[in-house]
């Protein structure tokens, strides 16, 4: 069971983890943050997160090869799903891939604090 | 030669709104005052049309023909002129000398004095009536031959009047037979004379008539050669000309036609209306390029905005940091985000200017230019399709490239097309490589290569084919490499394609090196 506690943050956007780590903080979660994709999927087989923070496009593995790798390897991980550009394909996409939110990029971080607490809240239930 | 470059030069000093040189510079960059100034120079020369020419040229020919037929006619009303004095001068001398037979005998019958008479009067209104046919030594000579006749009637007369008191016969006294004997030796020897020049003039006029159609058939040959080698002239050069212009306008090379001669005909109506197809294809040239790059911008929205929302979303989530944690932050954590946001703001305006640089109309003016800024603005503009794309970059362009001759836009135009055209075809991420150098012609040429699928040999020859596209439909409009290659060939460099299956594409772009002072 992963401690529903536990978020990582993956962006390639160094800020978005800079801004995001200290927000959640406050909020009592346990964050791990990450700009290169292939190093957060290897931390995902050491460890089990309560709610992964995703951005969409990045080099290498792409938001959606780590929402997939998720989906098989730790399926009680709630993924949200950030991206500088929103189609209705991706959100489709992510969300066929079980996604808990899509969220578009510029958000408010207060709103996505709010968006992972609710998903940590299902992680436990 | 045609004024192909530049058509104002060809415009002549006199026409009007030559005016001072800088409305005229200014004049120039607009399309349709240099077309109005191309046509200008072209109709203001002296009108001298192919019809003209032809109708001229037929009336000549005309016009010699008839000349001849008339002197032909002429010639033969004096043939037959000839012919009838000769005849009666003939049947004169003959009479004479049957008269003289019968003097010798001293005897003359009436009727013979008859026919000599008759025969004498005929001559002497002939030769008063033919006058003009004469010859000039004929003429000098008639006043003697009619006085010799004249002598002669009249004593022929006196002595029929006296042979007929006699009854019948006449006999001449000794004087009266050697005064006639007198008229009719000399007037005898003036008519062997005459004979003897007439027919001499009667063979030269028949030598004329035989040798005059000869003449004219050397003549009309002779014009008719002219009047080809004219036509030809007038005919065969434009077409040659316009031959020219047509490949030049195949490889869109649209500048004006210029006179190419002193006076206007036909071919310059069709100059005119060339002049005129030219200065719409331009247009619609001008309107494809602006819509292909407009079109290659839409192709790279994804892009855009995740390049824009990144760093909207870095300021915004710090300003709000800022906001919510005002009271805990220390002054060097304040400073520290402030920065953030002020360098996320020059981000974000950076990629908003270099949209607007590309898809600023710029003029399309010709100027030395560094390749490798310009490869390496366009790679910058490309930077985030290659990073979604895991596309990287192997860049080998030496600092010290000559420069070369372009339209700055133009090229970023281009060099876009090629590198989103390398992305696309390496889905799966791969190296984008960008090379340059100086070719063996002096022309400094850039490699796009691809490490992607390859573009099969039969599809190949189509790629620069306005709307053909190997993307799935929305994701190309088919104009990329189309618009590319007609900037390119009108920049006067050239753009070729070779691909191997399986092993990636190779775009070679060639363009012309500046002319350094």
């Amino acid at each position: 069971m992963p401690d529903h506690t536990n978020v990582m943050v993956l962006d390639d956007e160094p800020i978005v983890g800079d801004r995001l780590r200290p927000a959640l903080a406050k909020g009592g979660f346990d964050v791990e943050v990450f700009t290169d994709s292939a190093a957060a999927i290897e931390r995902l087989k050491q460890k089990s997160f309560g709610v992964l923070v995703t951005d969409m496009k990045m080099r290498g593995p792409s938001g959606m090869d780590v929402l997939r790798f998720v989906r098989e390897h730790a399926p009680n991980t709630q993924v949200i799903v950030i991206t500088g550009y929103a189609t209705i394909e991706t959100s489709h996409e992510a969300n066929a891939l079980g996604a808990y939110q899509f969220v578009a990029k510029p958000f408010k971080m207060r709103e996505l604090v709010k968006l992972v607490e609710k998903a940590s809240k299902l992680t436990v239930s | 030669m045609d004024a192909t470059t530049q058509p104002a030069a060809g415009r002549p000093p006199d026409a009007p709104g030559a005016g001072t040189a800088a409305p005229h510079e200014h004049d120039v960059s607009n399309p349709a005052e240099r077309l109005r100034r191309a046509q200008h120079a072209l109709l203001s020369r002296r009108r001298l049309s192919i019809r003209l020419r032809l109708v001229a040229s037929l009336l000549l020919c005309f016009g010699l023909c008839c000349a001849f037929a008339v002197a032909a006619k002429n010639l033969l009303g004096r043939a037959r002129g000839k012919l009838n004095l000769l005849q009666t001068i003939e049947r004169l001398d003959d009479r004479i000398l049957r008269v003289r037979a019968f003097e010798d005998e001293g005897i003359l019958s009436g009727s013979d004095i008859e026919k000599v008479l008759e025969g004498s009067r005929d001559a002497e209104d002939l030769f008063r009536k033919e006058t003009s046919a004469l010859q000039a030594a004929d003429r000098e000579d008639l006043p003697a031959l009619l006085g010799h006749l004249g002598t002669y009637r009249r004593l022929l007369t006196a002595v029929t009047a006296q042979g007929r008191e006699r009854g019948g016969f006449a006999v001449l006294t000794p004087t009266q037979a050697a005064k006639l004997r007198h008229a009719e030796t000399e007037a005898n020897k003036l008519l062997e004379a005459m004979i003897r020049r007439e027919r001499v003039s009667l063979s030269a006029i028949f030598q004329l008539a035989g040798t005059g159609p000869l003449v004219l058939v050397g003549v009309l040959l002779l014009l008719f050669a002219a009047i080809t080698y004219c036509f030809a002239k007038a005919l065969v050069n434009p077409i040659r000309r316009f031959e020219g212009y047509t490949s030049r306008i195949a490889v869109g090379d649209f500048s004006l036609i210029g006179p190419a001669r002193t006076y206007r005909d036909e071919f310059s109506d069709l100059a005119v209306a060339v002049n005129q197809m030219l200065a719409a294809l331009q247009e619609q040239q001008n309107r494809l390029v602006k819509g292909a790059r407009l079109a290659v911008v839409g192709t790279m929205t994804s892009g855009i905005a995740h390049e824009l929302n990144n760093p909207l979303n870095n300021i915004s989530i710090t300003a709000e940091t800022l906001m919510e944690e005002s009271t805990t932050l220390t002054d060097e954590d304040r400073w520290r985000l402030l920065q953030d946001i002020y360098f996320e703001t020059e981000r974000a305006s950076e990629i908003v200017k270099s949209l607007l640089d590309f898809t600023r109309q710029e003029k399309r003016e010709m100027v030395p230019l560094e390749l490798g800024e310009i490869i390496l603005s366009t790679l910058r503009l490309s930077q985030n399709e290659m990073n979604i794309n895991n596309v990287t970059v192997a860049y080998d362009v030496p600092p010290d490239l000559p420069r070369i001759q372009g339209a700055a836009n133009q090229l970023r135009q281009v060099f876009l097309n090629l590198f989103l055209n390398a992305i696309q075809a390496m889905p799966s991420g791969g190296v984008l490589g960008v090379s340059a150098g100086v070719r063996d012609h002096g022309g400094v040429c850039v490699e796009v290569r691809d490490e992607g699928a390859g573009i099969p040999a039969e599809t190949l020859p189509r790629i620069f084919d306005p709307f053909f596209t190997t993307k799935e439909p929305g994701k190309g409009t088919g104009l990329g490499l189309s618009v590319s290659s007609s900037i390119i060939k009108k920049l006067g460099g050239d753009i070729q394609v070779t691909s191997e299956l399986g092993k990636g594409t190779t775009v070679h772009v060639c363009l012309p090196r500046a002319e350094e002072q």
